[in-house]
């Protein structure tokens, strides 16, 4: 080959992949009835019995529960409303819950969906009981009447028509898969009665769903046919999919990247409350933490605004006590304290705590946010003459280090709550009520009459809603009269999408979901 | 005779260094400070759950009863269950090891075909300006963080050129409206297997960054070794007595000296593969690509001690086997390599 015809082939193959690419420019501009989420996380279990991480975003798609949550807006209460059960009622002791079946829906493999197909899914998701299969736990047995009537029989009241809501373990399967293993669902199959099925599934790469025929519901004009859950860890790459148009939806993109993104006509950036709350856990055990006027001292030296401003760009909110914003049992006038080092100066000196005190905050290390947070109440800290560390930890070994001798563990534990199904008895009950041996409750903070809010919060929790907010709410005011806790901040959700995407709405009751089937172009 | 002794001697050492990775790895699992137990419990285990798990995965067994489950298990191939996902971890590696081998092969290749005639080519301008320029793009390849790298590669060839593709094994046209069905699980191999043009020419296309990014740093080192060898061995007298002869300069350079400079080009291959193997995990993650890398690294963040475990055996036994190739490779090529 002489240098000419070297020339002409290398000019020749480059036409041609410039060539292509706009090929598969106009490819991409075609396939309108796609929707790609770049997703950050990949999705390690598919099994609905024991998924219980970020696998929740693509079973929504496929599966259905009995319920679905709709949280609270600034017009609207928040609400239960029927899925796969259109009605349901409850007896007068809340231990005897009957559901009603929508008629005609079928499951993917065809078969009906009937209330032993209810009664099975559970069974089986309580049998293996990984995941968040505890939340079926005071149900004792179930019972098929007729084939569209569910009972459950429980230990003690509970709201079933919360838990059926939940996004982890409560979707309901066909009985054809009630045999199958684990492998069997991550191997790509499903057995959903959702608007979608799992076409394939590449692990560490995507999941991609097909529009499943004969699904039961409303499927908006302009409605996608595919969804393909494209897992992208890098999140310049993610950022870069978005605008590029490669991508639909994505989040986990800094904060700091979202003016841009802002002011770009394609994107939009929808930022909602979410359902987490950072948490410093104040060691009750220890002294001086077993003062209240010492922690509420160091509550009063948090920068609450600073943390919104700098941690979160200004996009997160003040967090109002133990239950977020959205959940019923929400405080929205929870008496929190403000940023005032004089007042926590005076709390101080009225304890008698010397400068020089000294105290470790430990975190998980992935928390971006927290690390923040510690620094700037550091500053504000050692103005106060109180030194604090700053203990980053693989959040296993903080656990471990939690759950351990609470005289010997950390004085501050910080850490993200966000409920299992949405209830404020999930946040009151893991992390304020008496526990023999720590689990949650790693501030060992215990309080008999707290316990017994909370404890007859959840037992109205099913029969008198109103009643059992009241109690929850009082058990909170009592929680942040004693400073069991600093209430950091309620992180910001914020999702990108593309702004030709119609009808999309976060529900922060499922953690970083997209119901695509609401959605069209 | 003599080979197939050679062959046999290195496997029984190879074995080994298997074995002794395994104990390794089983002591490390024990030391870092970690609960199992919890961790295959699930995010939000109650007490008890953690005392299942802790029954199930055999926890509160002795030391020595568990190092043996441990041993079979890595033995046979049957890598147990993730503790993370509880996925069964052979599932997994069949899903993520062709991705990393076909990165892995295409990069080696991409290095040597890169940094051998780089490296002839300074040796035959010794001290001129290709000499100084590849010297130069040799410690650079050498030196440059493989992220920034991959960050450059994917501004200049995805973002402003729009020649190649940002990420991923295909584009989303392939892999979404008309997937490649698996066979091999290597790309290239299933698209030309199913005869899709289309498909093949998408996979190479995403190959060729991520490839490039991992081949960089062995291709500097391919660079320099040849180079070097190359110098010594044109001085010797068979190619001065080739240039006498008028030999064209390519002929003496390509045919004449440098099969007698490919011993360390060789080398650079096993360390090639071994650094691609290993050091895939940053490439992996910025150009989204579904091999072992992000895998591992998934499981090292959650301290997920099966996975990690049988990806390190996995990791070991190719670094075993290349490194045997390579050996038998050079001592076919080069006689003066004794096999005993």
């Amino acid at each position: 080959m002489n240098r000419r015809h070297f020339l002409q082939t290398a000019a020749l193959a480059a036409l041609a992949s410039a060539t292509s690419s706009r090929w598969n420019l106009a490819m991409a501009e075609g396939s309108g009835s796609i929707f790609t989420l770049a997703y950050p996380t990949s999705f390690p279990d598919l099994d609905p019995a024991t998924s219980f991480s970020n696998d929740g975003a693509v079973l929504a798609n496929v599966y259905e529960g009995l319920t679905r949550y709709i949280p609270a807006t600034e017009t609207a209460e928040a609400k239960i409303e029927p899925l796969l059960a259109t009605s349901w009622d409850v007896s007068e002791d809340g231990k005897t819950w009957t559901f009603h079946l929508r008629d005609g829906v079928k499951f993917h493999d065809g078969s009906p969906l009937t209330s032993e197909a209810v009664k099975g899914s559970i069974e089986r998701t309580k049998k293996i009981g990984g995941g968040a299969a505890f939340i079926w736990g005071s149900v004792t047995s179930i019972e098929t009447p007729d084939p569209l009537t569910v009972v459950f029989a429980l230990s003690d009241p509970q709201p079933i028509d919360l838990i059926a809501s939940a996004g982890f373990a409560a979707w309901i399967y066909a009985p054809s898969s009630h045999d199958k293993d684990n492998a069997w669902f991550n191997g790509g199959n499903d057995a959903g009665t959702g608007p979608f099925h799992i076409s394939r599934y590449e692990p560490g790469q995507r999941a991609v769903l097909d529009r499943a025929e004969d699904y039961w519901g409303k499927v908006p004009e302009g409605g996608f046919q595919t969804v393909s859950f494209e897992i992208i860890e890098d999140t310049t790459l993610a950022q870069n999919m978005i605008e590029s148009g490669q991508a639909d939806w994505t989040y986990s993109i800094p904060f700091e990247n979202l003016e841009a993104m802002k002011a770009n006509p394609d994107l939009r950036v929808v930022v909602n409350p979410s359902f987490e709350t950072l948490f410093g856990l104040y060691n009750v055990k220890r002294a001086p933490l077993d003062k209240v006027k010492v922690r509420q001292a160091l509550s009063l030296a948090f920068p609450y605004d600073d943390v919104i401003s700098a941690g979160t760009m200004g996009l997160g909110t003040r967090a109002k006590g133990v239950v977020p914003a959205g959940i019923w049992g929400h405080d929205a006038e929870a008496p929190i304290p403000q940023t005032d080092l004089k007042a926590a100066a005076a709390l101080l000196a009225e304890e008698g705590v010397e400068p020089g005190l000294e105290l470790v905050m430990t975190y998980s290390t992935t928390q971006a946010l927290s690390a923040v947070a510690g620094e700037l109440w550091k500053a504000n800290l050692e103005t106060l003459g109180i030194k604090l560390t700053l203990q980053p930890m693989a959040w296993e070994a903080q656990w471990q280090l939690g759950k351990s001798n609470p005289e010997a563990a950390q004085d501050i534990f910080v850490m993200f709550w966000w409920p299992t199904f949405v209830t404020p008895y999930d946040y009151l009950v893991s992390l304020f009520h008496s526990e023999e041996k720590p689990n949650f409750n790693l501030g060992y903070y215990s309080n008999a009459e707290v316990d017994a809010k909370i404890d007859e919060a959840a037992k109205l929790s099913g029969t008198d809603r109103p009643r059992a907010e009241k109690l929850f709410i009082e058990a909170q005011r009592k929680v942040i009269e004693d400073a069991a806790a600093v209430f950091m901040v309620d992180r910001p959700n914020v999702h990108i999408i593309r702004s030709d995407i119609k009808g999309y709405d976060d529900n922060p009751a499922y953690g970083h979901v997209t119901f695509v089937n609401e959605l069209s172009r | 005779m003599e080979l197939t002794r050679y062959i046999l001697r290195r496997m029984v050492l190879s074995a080994f260094v298997v074995l002794g990775v395994t104990f390794l790895v089983f002591i490390v699992a024990q030391v870092v400070p970690s609960d199992p137990a919890a961790l295959y419990a699930g995010p939000r285990p109650t007490a008890e759950q953690i005392e299942k798990a802790r029954q199930e995965l055999n926890l509160d067994a002795p030391l020595i009863q568990r190092f043996a489950g441990f041993a079979k298990a890595m033995g046979t191939g049957d890598f147990g269950v993730s503790y993370k996902s509880r996925r069964l971890i052979a599932e997994d590696l069949r899903a993520y090891l062709p991705a990393t081998l076909e990165l892995a092969v295409f990069s080696t290749g991409l290095a040597l075909l890169i940094g051998i005639p780089l490296g002839v080519l300074a040796a035959a301008r010794q001290g001129k300006w290709p000499d100084r320029l590849g010297s130069f793009g040799s410690i650079a390849a050498v030196a440059m963080p493989t992220f920034f790298l991959a960050m450059i590669l994917q501004l200049v060839f995805a973002q402003w050129l729009g020649i190649l593709p940002l990420s991923g094994r295909l584009s989303r046209e392939i892999s979404v409206t008309a997937p490649l069905s698996m066979m091999t699980g290597f790309n290239l191999i299933d698209a030309l297997l199913a005869g899709r043009l289309d498909a093949f020419g998408d996979a190479l296309k995403h190959l060729i960054l991520p490839a490039l990014t991992l081949a960089s740093y062995p291709a500097g080192v391919a660079m320099r070794l040849t180079r070097s060898a190359m110098i010594e061995i044109l001085e010797r007298r068979h190619v001065t007595a080739a240039r006498a002869l008028g030999l064209s300069e390519p002929r003496i350079l390509f045919g004449h000296a440098l099969p007698n400079a490919m011993g360390p080009a060789l080398t650079v291959i096993g360390l090639s593969f071994a650094y691609a193997l290993t050091g895939a995990v940053l490439v992996e993650i910025i150009f989204a690509w579904p091999g072992l890398g992000r895998y591992v690294s998934e499981a090292i963040l959650a301290k997920d001690f099966p996975v990690i475990a049988a990806v390190t055996m996995v990791v070991t036994i190719c670094y075993v086997v290349m490194n045997l190739l390579i050996d038998i490779a050079q001592a076919l090529v080069d006689p003066r390599v004794a096999l005993s």
